[in-house]
């Protein structure tokens, strides 16, 4: 009994090595952990129920969905098990690429290399804020989402500050969804 | 402050109103750049985030707390990026069933969506602004990496040439 326990967190633990290894974020590695997961130590149902969890609630995606495929497998001693195994990769590579980076950061090609990168980031937000945009209105072109999201421009605009912004777009979210659904 | 506390303070709110990570970073920048670490620094640590494997939210949060105070920076950022996805979850499967049927939930995360996409724009236009590359080579380099990302070019691969052909074209 315990030995088949201990097998369960080795093997939870070496597959969110793996996935946190090969790939380079949260919505990527689904793909990668379906394949390593369902029909091995949970069922296709738990998974999508897992990734949907994992959109809905705060926090990291990838940490999220990493925990729930680690209580299916293993319950609570699981959940820390695959919490460990995605926090390791990533945190010692940036470790190592933090220090380095820190001690040329006064050195001339550090500037072109940010200045080459920062257009590519900017490409970057605005393609996954446009992903994140059709997936708030999947179902239809939703004329609410375009309400919030003018709504939103003009507050930032202003200066407010973004928690409340977002607090006061997911109370209207509230308001708005919930009368047209009943 | 204490800049570990104020670390901590700052990704505890951050993952709790984001669901994540390439949605944080709008929120992110707004909490961080100016007051602990400088454009620069914020648009390094979004693009090897996005460019090493793992978690792009994990390795955000370590990057700056690393480069505010050192090593213990980067794991007091790591830990309360950790913390409220592992409480909610804990606490989530021993009432799973009932909050599935609560729809304000996700009525409420169905509004945010709209207005963190907004965010980001308004983030992208600023980092690209302050990035020190508004001339025809910062555009050009922005509009060939929206085009190659949206061709579906892996987003890491991408970020990676932008900074390498960087450093030939602004010496």
């Amino acid at each position: 009994m315990n030995q088949s326990k201990f097998s369960v967190w080795i093997r939870l633990l070496w597959m969110f090595l793996k996935v946190n290894i090969l790939s380079p974020s949260g919505p990527a590695s689904i793909g990668l952990l379906y394949k390593e997961a369902v029909g091995k130590i949970m069922t296709e149902a738990q998974f999508v129920e897992a990734v949907g969890f994992s959109n809905v609630l705060p926090g990291s995606e990838a940490l999220k969905l990493a925990m729930f495929v680690g209580f299916a497998a293993g319950g609570i001693p699981g959940v820390f098990t695959a919490l460990l195994g995605a926090i390791l990769p990533p945190t010692i590579l940036m470790m190592v690429v933090a220090s380095v980076l820190q001690r040329f950061q006064h050195e001339g090609w550090i500037d072109g290399f940010v200045a080459g990168m920062s257009p590519a980031v900017a490409a970057l937000i605005i393609v996954v804020s446009w992903e994140l945009f059709r997936a708030s209105s999947r179902k239809k072109i939703d004329r609410r989402a375009f309400i919030i999201a003018g709504l939103s421009a003009v507050a930032f605009w202003f200066d407010i500050p973004s928690p409340i912004v977002l607090l006061g777009a997911g109370v209207l979210g509230v308001i708005l969804y919930g009368q047209w659904s009943h | 402050m204490e800049p570990l506390l104020q670390l901590f303070l700052i990704f505890l709110k951050v993952n709790l109103l984001s669901t994540s990570g390439p949605a944080s970073v709008g929120l992110l920048y707004h909490e961080v750049v100016g007051k602990l670490v400088t454009e620069s620094q914020f648009i390094q640590a979004v693009g090897l985030s996005s460019v090493l494997p793992g978690s792009d939210a994990l390795q955000l949060a370590m990057y700056i707390g690393y480069a505010v105070a050192g090593v213990p920076g980067g794991l007091v950022s790591l830990a309360a990026s950790i913390l409220p996805p592992t409480v909610i979850i804990l606490g989530i499967t021993f009432v799973l069933h009932r909050v599935r049927r609560e729809a304000w939930v996700s009525n409420f995360v169905e509004g945010l969506a709209p207005a963190i996409s907004v965010l980001m724009i308004f983030t992208a236009w600023k980092i690209f602004q302050k990035g020190g590359a508004t001339d025809w080579r910062g555009w050009a380099i922005g509009i060939v990496s929206l085009i190659c990302m949206a061709l579906k070019v892996p987003e890491r691969i991408v970020v990676l040439i932008a900074a390498i052909v960087g450093i030939f074209l602004f010496p």
